[in-house]
């Protein structure tokens, strides 16, 4: 009964890749996978765990979703709307502070990754 | 006191162009919080993590006798306890996660008691986003489960940043040279750059203040009631649900009635003006109340309170380094009063890092946002005394109660009367939001069809009670 | 909700409701103390002199009138006493108790630096003369307590010099000499005639100070010691304790003993091995039961051990072996412990077979004293102690206190000196017994709120090394604590069961209900109106001292 957000089942899907969406998900306990699809093939990017949050893209840009978030285990998520979310932030700027910092962290991944991949080449 | 000497509160220190410089934080400097509920504790918890990103080493002590982990009102700082949906997104965005051992239940609907009949209104969702805390740990009688205060892990946060807690009782502030004192109980005394007030409006360290400044005006304050049931977790499970019970009746100067489960307590809440014997007594014969919990009685020594709170906020709420934040300072009429400690702490916070301590700095960047509150409140009183009339208008209640059922059985959307009950009873959107939504045609079409369909002979309103098959949300 | 409501009545009705009452409590310490110190109100005038406009000067002045009430020697008392008040402080767990007892020497000695004179309780006179016979603790407490009162005392003791035990049998390094003859010479100053070198049953008939009194006070104490009686104890090289530490008061390092066996588990026993060590001996200190058993005080029987004292438990002495007159050894039968005595202190009982052999030259024997009747037998009623009233009455004319009613620590003589002082005074003048008045409530465990005090560690005085002790046999081992010490050491209590000041109750009542009061004193600090309660009991709840509390409906 205690905790917030919804629950979800190992396996199951919270966004999928390419589906539009307006909302981001903080993860309240549990852990989930991001995974690209691209050729038929699943591409796994990474895995997180309590108090990261995901979907974050989807409140700046009115685009599709770019992976497939998929629980590992049972996980409860908190959602975040965008209309709070930005409501928020037209209040508050700093209160996007963590996400642009969370947002840097994994370009500076995904770049260290892209040189690594291009090197091994 | 000295009524000669004042605080130095600021009134109108009016807009220069040029912000000065005079009185930003140096490295070394030190503050004082007086307080250490959550305005407090988030104005520690954020001015700590603002001054590490920029690289300012400033020390903050939090003076705070009082214990959360007591159980009973020795440990807890008196309020329903809940934390609303857009704070949670908040502080869900800040980084801040309540652990399952903070929330007592996840709430994600509201139901709503009429004399005319009961309804039920979910989050679109279906998703808890609502929070029910205890804001000690726990009722009097409670036994200790691995249940934790929220006032206690806001302040464990601040705690982790850096702040240091000072376990004692504030009895005065005074302004000394260019520096403020913070004198305690116990003769103790130390100077500071900040001193900022969070000590809410159930101490009376802001009636000290204002006894010794002239042109200081503490909040004006009205009495609530608080009380705690225990039932059990199963009998609470199945009466009660994951839902906050309001209940919206005809009883003079009774604003908003509501009963929140917890763990294994359900937390009666009764707001309004200057809650009284004989208004609780009304409340509790009302059918209503007596359908959703019969033989309603207080129990023996239960754990209960009567905390005022603030409707009408500080003036001013700053001068020259000092200022009052949280309940001390403005807050929001009768809901989201957490949410307001956070946006005040927050505003406070910040202007203290980037800006200054000085009036001129609280005047630019800090009194915009006490004025933004302060004026929803006015909007909030208009929106209140409107529901007032609504209680006591069966007709009207017929009307809300028929257009909020359709909603939810015919997930029609948009739900424009289900969302307006559901921002106004849990304080996730300001007055202003929720009155301008009235007024959109729309939703007074909506309104008036509503009005005459549920005032019709056989309609679910008209027979309350005995036709609540008709609709699925109806709750017995 | 399982309860019903009875019909009609006002839910809200004030049955929920509770009603906070401001009541003082008996704090742990002066439960503790024999002499029910009023420790906390001493320690409570220090800890808020700033509050109720004191100078710190004023305050241990005051502090030490108020111990002075009850206990004319402060500075010997806090030397010399096991403090059972600091067991049961109930800041002990939390970071140690009080250090009440050097508090109370700290307090005397500043008094006799600032030559202070002992509190006299009004200006009455009273044609009533008063004899007491024996000038140790219970003696001096009761001279004190009936001459403050306006009476005529005439002490009679037997030697030269007043004090009984605290000047003949404690060690100069536990209480220096003029720290006591100041403390007494104090009590003297209240128009107390002293009679030196008279033995009341030999010297003096008994009835003759009958006659020439109103009352008696028998104050003989137990100087009788008693023996092993075993095989070739008599004889010389053996002593009593009591015998051998009297001796070596008047005669320094007389006693040149090379082994040393000291019999008993008793502050004698260890006052005697503590002595004869610093004689040069070594010393073996023979004790029945073990370790956990002994009677001393566990300070005591450390600072022992560090100044060299060789302990052996659980053997019982059979046999002094001597040659020609001289002791050679001394045999003892090795005990174990069984079930707990009706007193709860497990009995020893010998192991058959089980004999040990130790070489010695002189054995002190320390296990137990008792009055000594010479000449007076006829008191006691041929019992071994006085059996008197629990006031101290023995007999119309006659009262009692002090080690001669049963052994005891000094600061139960000064208190059975006190209480009879105060029934003979109300009997005099017609006035109710005071004793039969109620006692104050007592705190139940827990009620005292920890966590609301902040960690503060314990003042420990300064202490001579054991090399030192050693080589200056008789200077003073502990050393007083400082003025500022004091004042720390004092504002750690927490005033359990009286009101301090904290003001949480006067900061978080909502309706405004606690009043400051104009003329504060510890324990007086805010009036509790309540016409305006509310009854959510918070008051009670947030009073860390546990002074509030819930009235029965």
């Amino acid at each position: 009964m205690a905790g917030l957000g919804k629950e979800y089942k190992e396996g199951e899907v919270i966004v999928r890749q390419g589906e539009t969406g307006n909302c981001m998900f903080v993860i309240q306990d549990g852990e989930v996978e991001a995974v690209a699809e691209a050729n038929g093939k699943e591409l796994r990017l990474r895995t997180m765990g309590p108090n990261e949050f995901f979907g974050e893209m989807a409140l700046f840009e009115n685009e599709t979703r770019t992976a497939t978030i998929r629980a590992t285990r049972p996980t409860r998520i908190l959602t975040i709307d965008k209309k709070n979310f930005l409501g928020g932030i037209h209040e508050d700027p700093s209160l996007a502070f963590r996400i642009v910092q969370t947002m840097s962290h994994r370009i500076r991944d995904l770049t260290d990754r892209l040189a690594k991949f291009e090197e091994g080449d | 006191m000295r009524m000669a000497e004042d605080l130095g509160l600021a009134r109108d220190v009016g807009r220069k162009a040029q912000e000065s410089q005079a009185w930003a934080l140096q490295d070394g400097s030190r503050i004082a919080v007086i307080g250490a509920g959550p305005a407090g504790s988030m104005f520690s918890y954020f001015f700590l993590t603002m001054a590490e990103t920029i690289g300012l080493d400033v020390g903050v002590d939090m003076y705070e006798p009082r214990r959360f982990c007591h159980r009973g009102p020795a440990g807890c700082n008196h309020c329903g306890g809940v934390v609303s949906e857009t704070l949670i997104q908040r502080l869900a965005t800040e980084g801040i996660m309540l652990p399952d051992s903070v929330v007592q239940r996840g709430i994600e609907s509201y139901t709503l008691h009429m004399d005319v009949g009961d309804v039920e209104i979910a989050t679109p969702l279906m998703e808890k986003r609502i929070a029910a805390i205890y804001r000690g740990n726990g009722p009097r009688q409670s036994v200790p489960l691995d249940t934790h205060s929220f006032d206690g892990y806001l302040l464990q946060l601040a705690e982790q940043k850096g702040a240091r807690i000072i376990s004692r009782l504030v009895t005065d502030v005074r302004r000394e040279e260019d520096l403020m004192s913070v004198h305690c109980a116990d003769q103790h005394c130390d100077q500071y750059e900040l001193v900022v007030v969070a000590s809410g409006v159930n101490s009376r360290l802001s009636e000290m203040l204002e006894s010794q400044s002239h042109n200081f005006k503490r909040p004006a304050r009205t009495k609530t009631f608080i009380c705690e049931f225990h039932l059990g977790r199963e009998v609470i499970r199945e009466t009660f649900g994951p839902s906050m019970h309001v209940f919206l009746l005809d009883i003079p100067r009774l604003e908003f009635a509501a009963l929140i489960p917890k763990g294994d307590y359900v937390t009666l809440c009764l707001l309004g003006d200057d809650i009284d014997d004989e208004l609780m007594e009304r409340f509790f014969s009302s059918p209503e109340v007596q359908n959703r919990f019969p033989g309603a009685i207080i129990p023996e020594h239960a754990c209960h309170c009567y905390p005022r709170i603030n409707i009408r906020a500080a003036v001013p709420a700053y001068g020259d380094r000092l200022v009052m934040i949280g309940d001390s300072g403005s807050t929001r009429l009768f809901k989201d009063g957490i949410g307001a400690a956070y946006k005040t702490a927050k505003a406070a916070a910040k202007t203290a890092v980037f800006h200054g301590v000085g009036a001129e700095n609280f005047e630019r960047h800090y009194a915009p946002l006490c004025q933004k509150i302060n004026r929803d409140n006015q909007v909030g009183k208009f929106v209140f005394s409107v529901a007032s009339l609504v209680q006591k208008a069966r007709f009207a209640r017929r009307g809300i109660l028929h257009m909020t059922a359709n909603e939810q059985k015919q997930t029609v959307s948009p739900r424009r009367m289900s969302d307006v009950l559901w921002d106004l009873f849990s304080g996730s959107e300001s007055y202003t939001n929720v009155f301008l939504r009235t007024l959109h045609p729309a939703y007074i079409g909506s309104l008036l069809k509503n009005l005459v369909v549920g005032n019709l002979p056989g309609s679910a309103g008209r027979n309350a009670h005995s036709s609540s098959q008709e609709n699925g949300h109806v709750q017995h | 909700m399982s309860s019903t409501r009875p019909g009609g009545e006002n839910p809200a009705a004030p049955s929920f409701r509770i009603r906070a009452q401001q009541l003082e409590k008996l704090p742990p310490c002066q439960a503790q103390c024999p002499n029910s110190g009023d420790v906390r109100g001493w320690l409570g005038v220090i800890a808020q002199h700033k509050k109720n406009k004191l100078t710190l000067d004023e305050a241990y002045d005051k502090a030490w009138q108020i111990l002075a009430e009850l206990n004319p020697l402060p500075a010997t008392i806090g030397r010399i006493c096991p403090h059972p008040c600091e067991d049961l402080c109930s800041r002990r767990d939390k970071d140690g108790a009080i250090s009440i007892n050097a508090m109370e020497r700290f307090l005397g000695d500043w008094a006799i630096s600032r030559s202070l004179p002992l509190p006299r309780a009004g200006a009455a006179k009273y044609a009533e003369s008063i004899g007491v016979i024996g000038s140790g603790p219970a003696s001096l407490s009761f001279a004190y307590q009936m001459a403050r009162r306006g009476y005529d005392v005439t002490m009679y003791e037997k030697h030269e010099f007043p004090g009984g035990m605290l000047r003949h049998a404690i060690p100069d390094y536990r209480l220096p000499r003029e720290i006591l003859d100041a403390e007494v010479e104090r009590v003297l100053d209240m128009n107390i005639s002293l009679v030196r070198n008279i033995d009341v049953g030999s010297s003096v008939d008994l009835e003759k100070l009958r006659d020439k009194h109103t009352l008696i006070f028998l104050g003989l104490g137990a100087q009788g010691a008693r023996e092993l009686g075993i095989p070739g104890e008599q004889g010389p090289g053996v002593i009593s304790g009591i015998d051998y530490l009297q001796h070596r008061k008047r005669q320094p390092e007389s006693q040149h003993g090379k082994q040393v066996l000291v019999v008993g588990g008793g502050n004698t026993a260890i006052d005697a091995a503590r002595s004869a060590r610093r004689d040069g001996a070594s010393v073996t200190l023979l004790y029945r039961r073990s370790e956990t058993e002994m009677p001393a005080a566990a300070h005591e029987v450390e600072d022992a051990r560090t100044e060299g004292v060789e302990f052996r438990f659980l053997v019982s002495p059979t046999r002094i072996v001597r040659d020609g007159s001289e002791i050679r050894e001394l045999h003892m039968q090795e005990m174990r412990l069984a079930e707990a005595d009706e007193q709860g202190r497990r009995r020893p009982v010998s192991i058959p077979g089980r004999v040990q052999k130790i070489a010695a030259d002189v054995v002190i024997v320390a296990v137990a004293q008792a009055p000594d009747w010479e000449g007076m037998g006829v008191l006691a009623g041929g019992q071994e102690w006085l059996h008197t009233r629990d006031d101290g009455k023995l007999d119309e004319d006659i009262w009692a206190g002090g080690d001669d009613r049963g052994p005891g620590i000094a600061s139960k003589a000064i208190a059975q000196g006190r209480y009879a002082a105060e029934a003979a005074h109300a009997e005099l003048r017609g006035q109710e017994n005071p004793r039969e008045r109620s006692a104050r409530k007592a705190i139940h465990n827990g009620a005292v709120k920890m966590d609301f005090y902040s960690e503060q560690q314990r003042t420990v005085g300064c202490r001579r090394s054991q090399q030192e002790r050693l080589s200056d046999p008789e200077s003073e081992i502990d050393q007083t604590i400082s003025y500022e010490q004091a004042c720390q050491e004092a504002s750690r209590c927490m005033s359990c069961g009286l009101c301090f000041d904290c003001q949480q109750c006067f900061m978080y009542c909502n309706k405004a209900g606690f009043t400051r009061i104009d003329e504060t004193r510890p324990g007086n600090y805010f009036v509790l109106a309540l016409e305006a309660c509310e009854g959510c009991g918070k008051c009670i709840e947030v009073c860390p001292c546990a002074y509030l509390e819930a009235r029965d409906r």
